[in-house]
């Protein structure tokens, strides 16, 4: 509940909680590899203060925790930079472990970024790294006649040396863009002015920089520009201690950088959060609805409600780029309504939660309904609320939730919701922009489900569904890898691919890598699968197969395994192996081979599983209920044949 | 360089001094205890270059204090470094 008592409450707790205790309590969550409430405890200290002291505390906890993790993902990161980067290490690793990541951390020579890239055997691709940061500043790029230099030259030598990388590495690369120039040229035509002074010269970089993103696989644009911006030139550098130690970055701004390299580094080991779950009272408005009422309540153009617009219209962006958005309130669900329906100034709409649990239920008992009813796991959800009580009570029922408690100050609410970036993915596909309104047709299919009376044939027949499997391609590329790292439940082994790691499979002639699509009569899905197959001794093997939760219980994985059987059979293969790799939450996919005939090892045991099928005798077929769209490339008769039959 | 001054304890320069030594300790993870005194770079093998730059940005987070390049070349004993503080102070 959102009194305010509880205001003051949340107000005056972080100052009381000093920051040995928040240390203490780290200490105590480590020695006991108890990762989840080391996570928890971390990202509470790191909140309460990210000064040097605190963040070289958390970065020895981290290191003293196993590099494989220990139930924290690991995940190897490679610093390149033009200039001495080592003072952000510390704040680095403290900000990983913040957010679940425990990284280890290789880094070059300062300078030497160009040698460790076209050097095959550099110390570089022998620390074998997932994710390399490439910060190298404009000067760095430039020649020394940096007077001719153009942003052309200088983009096309970046991409030279991203895609030599490309070549060599399957890591994701970041790479910073450009900040404007501390003191622009003027913007005069003056050729003996140098080009790169001028704030145009660095726009036209950055757009060039994006540009790459799109035609360079798994390479990302790390918003340095926008970083300095907010902070401010005379802020975020330290000049003394740029022309002193190579070190321009100041010392107070590196937890600030970490901050912006994690909400890259969560997206690539799929710990981007799905769905926001907000509080209502004194959180999306300003008063208690139940007794301020509709009218009473702070929304609208003058302050306080003026804040409490501007965070609506904020968490309504975050909407439009693919977060889902829910409700956790203790509220009257009459109320509620009434206050969507009828208040002028709401800029959130009802239908905008994809989950709405409002009642009397502790939160955590709202949030677990949040979660099954999206069928998505609770490290998924990020939970904001105003109320300390409410927030502890979460932290401690559900490790698993990121919660965000909100400052008694809502003109702040945006900058704490949105420092994070908790749902920004490494790169934003369609279907995360449209991810809110397909789970939006998702509840109308259950609700269409209800209504069919339980008869399953009649259900899917009604859902009218096309189903189209293509093979990677260029524009599918970024999607096949994101399933692949974003997947946990239908999904057989959990391997996770980088979009360079799916470009090195889709140009291997002995492998068959092809995206499923569905599209019923509320809408289209998109990509919602993945397979990856190659030929060995005589086998097709299944080295990934997934599928997206929101098609789970419709047969597309059916068809998914008949494209396999045709797949084999045209090109003369007898048998095709499977394998389930078991983890927590893969529990929808484990039966997948046994209810299709595949013969094998009982998964009983705990460990891997291995299942065969003889494509020649036991074949899997399409349900009849799909209208198929089989790529030609792929050179089925089945698929042909069904396409003929039933389009 | 005013080493004189450090002569003339007061009990405020045993605060700094006590503050110097935790941040010390804590950034070249060094005991307390081997900090005395005349603590110095000859004397504590792991006040490298790298960590002298590290220290000495923990010393201007602690004290609110931003040095000149000079006096960070300055600072390479317990003794100047609470020398340089108290001239800031």
């Amino acid at each position: 509940m959102t009194d305010r008592k509880d205001r003051a409450g949340s107000a005056a707790a972080p100052e009381a909680r000093n920051l040995q205790s928040l240390r203490d309590v780290v200490t105590q969550a480590a020695s006991n590899q108890s990762h989840r409430r080391l996570v928890q405890a971390a990202r509470a200290l790191f909140e309460a203060d990210s000064g040097a002291g605190t963040v070289r505390f958390l970065a020895r906890v981290a290191q003293g925790t196993s590099e494989d993790g220990g139930g924290l993902r690991p995940l190897r990161v490679a610093l390149l930079s033009s200039f001495s980067i080592e003072f952000a290490r510390d704040a680095l690793v403290a900000c990983g472990l913040a957010n679940g990541l425990r990284l280890t951390l290789y880094q070059a020579p300062f300078g030497s970024f160009r040698q460790e890239i076209l050097d095959p055997g550099s110390g570089l691709y022998s620390f074998k790294p997932q994710a390399v940061i490439l910060a190298v500043e404009p000067n760095a790029w430039l020649a020394a006649d940096s007077n001719a230099s153009s942003s052309a030259q200088l983009v096309s030598e970046v991409e030279a040396l991203a895609r030599v990388f490309r070549e060599r590495s399957g890591a994701a690369l970041l790479c910073h863009n450009l900040p404007l120039p501390r003191w622009p040229a003027p913007p005069v035509p003056d050729e003996h002015l140098r080009a790169a002074d001028s704030a145009a010269f660095t726009a036209a970089c950055n757009e060039g920089l994006r540009g790459l993103a799109r035609s360079v696989a798994d390479f990302h644009v790390v918003d340095y520009a926008s970083l300095v911006n907010r902070a401010g030139y005379d802020r975020w550098f330290d000049d003394r201690m740029r022309l002193y130690a190579k070190a321009p970055i100041a010392q107070a701004m590196y937890p600030v950088l970490a901050r912006e390299y994690l909400r890259h580094l969560r997206g690539l080991v799929g710990l981007t959060r799905k769905c926001l779950v907000v509080d209502l009272d004194n959180t999306l408005w300003g008063g208690i609805l139940g007794e301020d009422g509709v009218d009473g309540v702070k929304l609208g153009p003058d302050y306080p409600g003026s804040a409490f617009l501007e965070f609506q219209q904020f968490i309504l962006q975050l909407r439009a780029r693919g977060t889902i958005l829910a409700i956790a309130s203790k509220n009257n669900p009459a109320d509620v309504e009434q206050m969507f329906r009828g208040h002028p100034f709401m800029a959130l709409k009802w239908e905008h939660f994809s989950s709405r649990q409002i009642g009397w239920m502790p939160k955590s008992e709202s949030l677990v309904a949040v979660a099954k009813e999206l069928n998505i796991g609770l490290e998924h959800l990020v939970f904001i609320d105003d109320s300390a009580f409410e927030c502890e009570h979460v932290r401690g029922a559900l490790p698993e939730v990121t919660v965000v408690q909100l400052p008694a100050e809502p003109s702040q609410y945006v900058q704490v919701l949105a420092q994070d970036g908790w749902f920004d993915a490494a790169s934003v596909s369609d279907e995360d922009r449209r991810r809110g309104e397909l789970y939006q047709q998702r509840e109308q299919a259950e609700n269409l489900r209800a209504a069919a009376g339980g008869n399953l044939e009649d259900f899917y027949r009604d859902l009218d569904m096309e189903l189209t499997i293509a093979p990677v391609s260029a524009a599918s590329l970024k999607r096949a890898a994101q399933l692949t790292q974003k997947t946990n439940q239908f999904n057989v082994t959990t391997r996770r691919y980088s979009e360079g790691d799916v470009a090195k499979l889709v140009a291997d002639p002995g492998w068959v890598a092809c995206t499923v699509s569905v599209r019923d009569k509320f809408g289209d899905n998109g990509i919602v699968g993945v397979m990856f197959a190659g030929e060995q001794d005589g086998e097709l093997r299944i080295d990934t197969l997934l599928m997206s939760c929101r098609v789970i219980g419709r047969t597309v994985e059916t068809a998914m395994l008949a494209f396999l059987c045709d797949h084999a059979h045209a090109k003369g293969i007898a048998r095709i192996r499977g394998m389930i790799i078991p983890t927590e939450k893969n529990v929808p996919v484990r039966d997948l081979f046994s209810r299709h005939g595949f013969s094998g090892a009982d998964a009983g045991s705990g460990g891997p599983s291995e299942w065969l099928l003889d494509t020649a005798t036991a074949p899997v077929a399409y349900p009849a209920w799909f209208r198929l769209s089989i790529d030609e490339a792929f050179g089925h008769e089945t698929g042909e044949r069904a396409r003929r039959v039933q389009r | 360089m005013k080493q004189g001054s450090v002569r003339a304890v007061s009990s405020v320069d045993d605060s700094i001094t006590e503050r110097v030594r935790d941040i010390m300790s804590d950034v070249l993870q060094v005991d307390r205890k081997a900090i005395d005194e005349s603590a110095s770079r000859d004397t504590l093998a792991m006040w490298d270059s790298a960590n002298h730059l590290t220290l000495v940005l923990a010393l201007e987070e602690a004290f609110a204090v931003t040095f000149d390049v000079s006096e960070i070349e300055s600072m390479f004993s317990l003794a100047d470094i609470v020398s340089v503080l108290q001239d800031k102070a």
